[in-house]
This record gives C-alpha cells, sequence and structure tokens, in this order.
C-alpha cells in the first residue's frame, strides 16, 4: 500500500494531478483480463513518458501503454499491470510535410483526425493505412500492434510505411530510429522490431509515416459467387493478372449479414469478393469492366459497383465488422489466420467445415490477396459449457494454418479460456531470438508482462 | 589457435579445395567497392546451409570472427574483415531454389544474383521490384545485409519491403526460420531487423522473396536541363502533381560527359542535367500522365524531353543510369560515393552545399543520384596515392554526410555504415540511440564474432 501511494504520489509529481487517475471505480472499468491497474496516467510529452518508464524500471512496476484501448484486450492475460499509460495527451502533428510525402506525429492522435487534416493539405493525401476502429484507433495503437486492413493488398502494412520512431525503452531512455528519408538504412532499424510488439518494448511516442497523393478516383465492385470454389479461383486469376486493385476480400453469407450498413445482395449469393480500386480514371473504367468479364468465366452473379459514400461506407463496415458486434453486445471470438496466399481457398472451406461440425455459427473475412483470414465465431451464451470444444476448435483451426505454412492468433476471447490456449499460435525456433531480445531490452520485464508470444 | 589448425577443421568441412588462403586470395578477399582494406585468415566456400552452420558452430568455439560475403559491392566497407578471421563466400551457394508463382514468392540461396532472378521471373511475367544498380554481379545475401534499394524504390520500396523471411544462422551456429512465405507470422519482425544489419546478426542462407505480376505498362522519359535546379525543381513539381513515378533519377553535367564517353546513352554532352523519368502501371491513362509529366519538366524549363519509344531506346536510357559509377570511374583513379539521404524537398540546397564542399577541398564532384527519395551519391573524384588527397577526400565526404544530417535527412541511404561511417553516426543518433541497437546486438551476438567492428561506433555507457 505504501509503495502505491509512493507511486500516485511520484506520478503526480510527473504528470500534474490533472493527469492521472487513482480512482478505484474508474480503475476497475480499465481492467485487463481482471487485472485492475493501480494508477492511470496521461504524460503529456515523450520527456513526462521517459521519467515515468524510468520510476517503473527503478522500482520495478509493471507498465502497459495503451492508446484508445481498441485492442488493449490482445494478448495473454498480464502478469501484473501496475501502471497504465495513456498516450492520449501525445496527440500533436509535429511535422506535416507533404511536399516531402511524410508525416510526423505523435502516438495518442487518432489516424482519422490525421487524416482529416492530410486530406485538406495541397491537392490531398493520406497514410495508406485502413486498421479496424476508424474512429478510435489511434497511431500508436496501430503500429504497436501492427494492425492493417484490406487496402494492404496494394499499400502493404506499417512495416512499409512507418519509416521513423521515436520511442522511450524499458530503461527510460528515448531512443530514436529511422528519420524523414524513405531509404535509411543507418543503423540498426528498431522501428521493425516495434512495429507489432505490443507494448512489450517500450512505449511508442512519435512516428514518421509515408504519404501518398490521393488517388484521383476509388470505386469498389462487388462480385457475388454461390460456390466458394468459382470465387477463389477467380480471386487467383485477378492476383495473377496484371490488374491492380487495392483489396480484395472475400465474405462469407455470415458475414454479409453482419455488415452495417448492409450490402443488398441477391437470397442465392453464398460468397462475396470485394474488390477496390483506385487509381487514375481511364485504369478504373477499365478494370471494372474487366472484373466484369472475368467474374463471368467462374459463374459469378451480376456485380455490383459502388462509388463514393457508398464505397467509402461498406469499406468502413468491413474494417470496423468487430467494433459493431461489440456495440451490439454480440458475444463472440475472433482468430485471424495467416497461410499461403494461394491457399487462402481451401482454408475457408475448411474452418467452415470445422465450424459447422461443432454447431458454431461462423462469420468470415478472407483477405484474399495476402492470405489472411479473420474468423468471428458466436458461441451463443453457454461458453462455460463449450470450453472443452472451443479449445479443440482452436487447436484445429490453428493446425489448419501451420500446415499452409501460416499460424493462428486468438484477437479476442474471454480471459477465461485465454488462459487455456496459446493466444499467439504455435511458437517456432525464432521465439529463442524474441526472447532473448526481450530479455536485453527490458531486462526486468516491466513492460506488458506476459502478454506477449511464450510469456514474453 | 594457428591458421593452419584452422584451415585443417575448415578443410573437413567443405573440402580442401573449397578453403582458399594464398596471399592472392587473402588479397582478393580484403577489400570490397569501398576504399577499405583488411586481411582474412581464410576462406571458406560453403556449398550447404549445413555447412556454414558447422562452419559458424567452430568459429564459435574457437572464437574466430566471421564476415559473410557475395560479391563485394557494398561501398562502406561492410565486407572488410576488419578483425581477420574467416570470410564465408557464398558463390557456390547461388541456387533458385523455388519459383513459385501460385504464391508469390522466389525462395534464394544468397550467393544467387538479382538479375539471374529477374531473368528467370522474366519467363512468367513476373518481377522481384529492387533493382539495385549493381543488380548484375549484387546478391541476394548482400541485399539482405545492406538493405539495398535501387532507382525503383521510390515507388516499391527497398528490400526490406520485398524480403519476407530468412533461414538464418545465428553466430552459435543455431539454425533458425524468420518470418515465411506467408505474411504476418505472430511475434517480433526479426526479418525486418536483420535486414540491413550489414551481417552482424546473423547470416541468411535462404531468403523468401516478394515477386508481383510485371506491371502492364511502362514510359520512360529523359528530360534534359541547362540548369541543374530546374531539374530539382521538377522532381518537387512532379511529386507535388500527385504522381508517384516509378523513378526518378538526375546525373549532372560531370556524369554525362563519363557516360556518354564510355556508354554512349545519348545524353547531351552541353547538358548541365538530366532527369530519367519512369512511370508504369495500367496502360489505360498513361499517356495522359506522360504528357503531363512532359508539361511539368517544360514548365520547369526543361530545353527538350525525350521519351523512349521501343524497349531498346528503354534499356539505351537506363544503360547510361546504371553504368554511371563506372563511367565516373574512368575520370579519376578512385572516387568515394557518398549516400547522403534528404528529405526530397531539401535536394536543391543540399546539392548547393555539396559542390560547394568539393570546390573547398578543390576536388570534382560527380552527382548521379535518386532525386524521387532524396538520396544523394555524389562521388568525389580523387587519387589515392596521393596522400594529401587521400586525407581531404574523407574529411570532404564526412562533411557532406554532416550537411545531409542538419538538413534532417541520414547518413546512408543504402549502402550502409559499415566500416566507413561509423563515427558519423553521431550525427544522426544519439549515444543513447546506439546503446539500444547495441542491445539488439547482444541479443543475437553476444561475443561479437559477426562482422564485428561495423556499424555501431563504440559509446560510453
Amino acid at each position: 500500500m505504501i509503495r502505491t501511494e509512493k507511486l500516485i504520489s511520484k506520478m503526480k509529481e510527473i504528470v500534474g494531478e490533472a493527469h492521472l487517475i487513482r480512482d478505484s471505480d474508474r480503475l476497475k472499468t480499465l481492467r485487463i483480463d481482471g487485472k485492475r491497474p493501480k494508477v492511470l496516467v496521461y504524460p503529456g510529452d515523450t520527456e513526462e513518458v521517459s521519467r515515468i518508464v524510468a520510476y517503473a524500471f527503478d522500482h520495478t512496476l509493471a507498465i502497459i501503454p495503451m492508446g484508445n484501448g481498441t485492442k488493449i484486450e490482445v494478448g495473454n492475460p498480464p502478469e501484473k499491470v501496475d501502471i497504465l499509460l495513456s498516450t492520449q495527451r501525445l496527440n500533436r502533428i509535429t511535422d506535416c510535410d507533404c511536399d516531402n510525402l511524410t508525416l510526423t506525429a505523435e502516438s495518442g492522435i487518432t489516424l482519422k483526425e490525421v487524416q482529416k487534416r492530410l486530406a485538406q493539405e495541397g491537392r490531398g493525401y493520406f497514410i495508406p493505412l485502413d486498421p479496424p476502429f476508424t474512429e478510435k484507433a489511434t497511431l500508436g495503437g496501430i503500429i504497436a500492434t501492427n494492425s492493417s486492413g484490406p487496402r494492404r493488398y496494394m499499400y502493404g502494412t506499417a512495416r512499409d510505411l512507418v519509416i521513423g520512431m521515436k520511442a522511450v525503452f524499458p530503461n527510460g531512455d528515448i531512443v530514436v530510429s529511422g528519420g524523414k528519408t524513405v531509404k535509411n538504412v543507418s543503423g540498426y532499424d528498431l522501428s521493425k522490431l516495434l512495429i507489432g510488439s505490443y507494448g512489450t518494448l517500450g512505449v511508442i511516442c512519435e512516428m514518421t509515416f509515408k504519404l501518398l497523393p490521393i488517388p484521383e478516383k476509388e470505386v469498389t465492385v462487388l462480385i457475388p459467387f454461390i460456390r466458394l470454389e468459382d470465387g477463389d479461383a477467380f480471386v487467383q486469376e485477378i492476383i495473377d493478372s496484371q490488374l491492380l486493385p487495392s483489396s480484395i476480400d472475400t465474405l462469407n453469407r455470415p458475414a454479409m449479414e453482419r455488415l452495417k450498413p448492409p450490402v443488398s445482395l441477391t437470397e442465392e449469393t453464398r460468397y462475396l469478393v470485394a474488390i477496390g480500386l483506385d487509381g487514375v480514371m481511364e485504369g478504373i473504367e477499365r478494370e471494372i469492366s474487366e472484373l466484369r468479364e472475368r467474374g463471368k468465366k467462374y459463374q459469378s452473379l451480376d456485380p455490383l459497383i459502388l462509388y463514393s459514400q457508398e464505397h467509402q461506407s461498406f469499406w468502413s463496415a468491413l474494417r470496423d465488422f468487430s467494433e459493431t458486434l461489440k456495440r451490439q453486445r454480440i458475444l463472440f471470438l475472433s482468430f485471424k489466420s495467416n497461410f499461403l496466399i494461394s491457399k487462402g481457398g481451401e482454408v475457408m472451406k475448411r474452418y467452415e467445415k470445422i465450424m459447422s461440425q461443432t454447431g458454431i455459427e461462423s462469420a468470415l473475412i478472407w483477405r484474399s490477396g495476402n492470405g489472411i483470414l479473420y474468423s468471428y465465431l458466436f458461441p451463443g451464451r453457454s461458453l462455460k459449457s463449450k470450453m472443452e470444444s472451443m479449445i479443440e476448435l482452436i487447436r484445429q483451426l490453428t493446425s489448419e494454418a501451420i500446415k499452409n505454412e501460416g499460424n493462428m492468433m486468438v484477437e479476442s476471447a474471454p480471459t477465461i479460456l485465454k488462459k487455456k490456449i496459446s493466444v499467439w499460435g504455435e511458437m517456432r525456433p525464432e521465439y529463442q531470438v524474441m526472447r532473448r531480445l526481450k530479455e536485453e531490452i527490458d531486462p526486468r520485464g516491466i513492460f506488458s508482462p506476459g502478454r506477449f508470444i511464450g510469456g514474453i | 589457435m594457428n591458421r593452419d589448425q584452422m584451415i585443417e577443421e575448415l578443410s573437413k568441412i567443405v573440402g580442401k579445395e573449397n578453403v582458399l588462403f594464398s596471399e592472392t586470395d587473402l588479397l582478393l578477399y580484403g577489400y570490397d567497392a569501398s576504399l577499405f582494406k583488411a586481411k582474412p585468415d581464410c576462406i571458406v566456400l560453403p556449398n550447404s546451409t549445413e555447412e556454414v552452420s558447422q562452419i559458424v558452430k567452430f568459429a564459435h568455439r574457437e572464437k574466430i570472427p566471421i564476415v559473410a560475403r557475395g560479391s563485394g559491392t557494398n561501398l562502406s566497407g561492410g565486407t572488410i574483415p576488419a578483425r581477420g578471421g574467416i570470410v564465408i563466400h557464398f558463390s557456390r551457394m547461388n541456387r533458385v531454389l523455388e519459383i513459385d508463382i501460385k504464391n508469390q514468392r522466389a525462395v534464394v540461396e544468397p550467393g544467387v544474383f538479382t538479375l539471374t532472378l529477374k531473368n528467370q521471373l522474366a519467363r512468367y511475367g513476373y518481377v522481384y521490384q529492387p533493382d539495385p544498380a549493381s543488380e548484375r554481379v549484387s546478391t541476394f545475401g548482400g541485399n539482405f545485409g545492406e538493405n539495398s534499394g535501387g532507382p525503383h524504390c521510390l515507388k516499391y520500396g527497398v528490400t526490406t519491403n520485398h524480403v519476407l523471411g530468412a533461414e538464418i544462422v545465428l553466430p552459435d551456429g543455431e539454425i533458425i526460420w524468420v518470418g515465411g512465405k506467408a505474411l504476418d507470422h505472430p511475434g517480433y519482425d526479426l526479418t525486418g531487423l536483420l535486414v540491413g544489419s550489414e551481417g552482424t546478426l546473423g547470416i541468411a542462407t535462404k531468403l523468401v522473396l516478394r515477386i508481383v505480376p510485371k506491371p502492364e505498362a511502362v514510359k520512360t522519359m529523359l528530360a534534359i536541363y541547362n540548369s541543374l535546379e530546374d531539374a530539382g525543381r521538377t522532381v518537387s513539381a512532379i511529386i507535388a502533381e500527385g504522381i508517384v513515378p516509378a523513378t526518378l533519377e538526375m546525373l549532372d553535367r560531370l556524369t554525362i560527359k563519363a557516360v556518354e564517353e564510355s556508354i554512349h546513352a545519348g545524353f547531351p554532352l552541353d547538358a548541365e542535367a538530366v532527369l530519367l523519368i519512369e512511370i508504369d502501371g495500367l496502360k489505360d491513362g498513361m499517356e495522359r500522365l506522360a504528357e503531363r509529366i512532359i508539361e511539368i519538366c517544360k514548365e520547369n524549363r526543361a530545353r527538350e524531353v525525350k521519351a523512349a519509344r521501343t524497349e531498346e531506346e528503354r534499356a539505351q536510357l537506363w544503360a547510361g543510369r546504371k553504368g554511371a559509377f563506372g563511367a565516373v570511374a574512368r575520370l579519376r583513379p578512385n572516387y568515394l560515393v557518398c549516400d547522403g539521404t534528404v528529405p526530397r524537398t531539401k535536394l536543391p540546397e543540399v546539392l548547393t552545399r555539396v559542390m560547394e564542399v568539393g570546390k573547398k577541398y578543390n576536388l570534382p564532384i560527380a552527382n548521379v543520384f535518386h532525386a524521387g527519395d532524396g538520396n544523394l551519391h555524389p562521388l568525389i573524384l580523387f587519387d589515392e596515392r596521393n596522400e594529401e588527397e587521400l586525407k581531404k577526400v574523407h574529411l570532404a565526404g564526412s562533411e557532406i554526410l554532416k550537411i545531409c544530417a542538419e538538413a534532417g535527412g541520414t547518413i546512408s541511404g543504402e549502402h550502409g555504415i559499415g566500416t566507413e561511417k561509423k563515427k558519423e553516426m553521431f550525427f544522426v543518433f544519439t549515444p543513447k540511440d546506439i546503446s539500444a541497437m547495441r542491445k539488439v546486438k547482444r541479443a543475437f551476438d553476444p561475443e561479437d564474432l559477426f562482422n564485428p567492428g561495423k556499424v555501431l561506433p563504440e559509446v560510453q555507457t
């Protein structure tokens, strides 16, 4: 208790009384897998972050960094949480250099706000990232969890778009890597290490992104299929062609039905291939007609073309699929599987079969050009009684992904289930190196202890 | 352990004929495309991952340094055996193991030349995007180690964006896989960390590369200028128009002259600068974009813009760019190439300052650069037999990097730090940054056996 009092008074000294929360009822709502933090702090700049971390390091206190908390549930239950460190006040755009096609901003600003600003600059620019939680996801949260969206097919993910970073390491050091240049091989690429490290190596405080000019035109082509085999064959043909879609996602019927706003589709549609196109006007016209023709070869039903507002809302509905479920208070589990690009159709089919055998409804969104499948399961109310079959189901789905040179991680599941499974999928030999990196960088294990792969 | 014993042990692993140690060999493997030299104890030519692992295990046991090496085209002393020891040369591990079109991946051994793979991919209508200027001989192991760039990086990114996994031999000889053919493996992005680590963390023995269908159409143009500034302004103007070409390369007067004398690429001798512009993608709308680019060039006082009409004409324009370093090398006995990179908007002012450095030290500077991504390559010409010049050239090089760092840029865009730029690391990093990097090194190589003495300068901790 004395320790907690000391911690709080120290935190007050660093961030000021107005920028921390110690009220136990408030903190109760911020529990992570049941663990309640002792204090929530809102540092106002990188310097303050550094001082907080240095204090935690000296006293071996556990810190979990957090943006708006949209993905805070991902990972193993933490071993402990002393300080929850919010980046919300680190919300400045520090350098907007559109002529150089770069933007530097602090971690607590939302991507949405940044995009809004960029759209107003000159002829209009954007960061080509479209991760879930459109309204709330912060830059830091997106990068720390390596979150991505459908347009990764054309534009890549954080590892392709983040070129510089400032982070506070576990000893309190403010460490900079990369910079404002798109090419940079000066020293080790520490940004790559922090991308997707889920708050286990430090606090990301500032990042520099590559920008692109907003494309002349954007359109969506929705191509319905009755059979998955046809949709799959169609997708593989598109991937192998010289067409340049920005995204290719395939949805099964339950996924389509849960989209908000919904898309109007015929009763017989079982699978929907959604293709995003952006680029120059002439190219898009031609791509639309070519997709239509190529679809016919594989027995597609009549395609639907979405423009402007409809186009935008379709993709945000898709991106924010899990958020919509949460808002509706629907209990669900979600998994992310990766595998060989060409095996997507097979994996999806196997997944449908495995899940239907278990008698559980599942919505599937297959990022078809990237070999990624998001599964959402709706086990209904009596999850507790189904625990054993859930564990078995996860085992089967994981092994299916592994068979195809991938793996599966559990993105969202109740704590009680998370404790019984391997949230991050099967461990590979490279884990030994990850463990050593963690031990060198965070020797006292103060950052998000126990949450990451293999209990890192 | 004495050298004879070392050679005997290594011969047991790879066979006698694959251990080199004659004076000539030691000389040949003691230098690279930089200005540095050192002497290894011997050179080993393994034929498999298993052999590499055994060599490394042996070296680990005996605490012998190891430098992995491809064709030695790196420009920063990255492959110099600074502390002697064993050089592992990958000339025998040069197989393209798999071209997996369905999954858009290629798997290669580290000794494969970049162009060799590209030629094989062409048969399938596929490409590997990065294109280091030395691609005819630059190996994938080298590209991996140095995170090589090339003209097409403006649109497609550098090596790190195209290497998705690798089989790695760790400094204790253990073999692991990082990443793989599938994307987004859970865990830290070790592949991303290893690319560009200059052989100091691990040795790649197999690489998984992203390959993609060849763009449907490509258009290559050459804009000719009477002033370097106008060419620089054109670069900014094209980007400001919302066009991101595949490449935007610039050559200055001295380079043009050298290129014309040796390659005859069709560059006019009296021009102050030429800009090589390429766009690619769908054929639809490409003519309109090309016309707009030509207009922009003219608005910025290009005196002429030529567009390549055939594949031969395109190849000829590119030959001028790709052969530029070689051509410049004919002007004086030696050159030092700087690799400073700046935010692209700073190019014109930085260029002016670079030329001032040349004047100050009375050394001719030829400029060839990736203008679109702010990567300068001033080539400082000199004669290494002239000791005073040699001293001056290092000072001038360092000063140019300082200018780049001050302009918000960095000291290496694609060539690496190696031996050459270690002290300049402090132009862009604090001791804290360096000690964070040192932790990474310790996690992989606590005994400092892989390419020791490279990349990280000493810091007081």
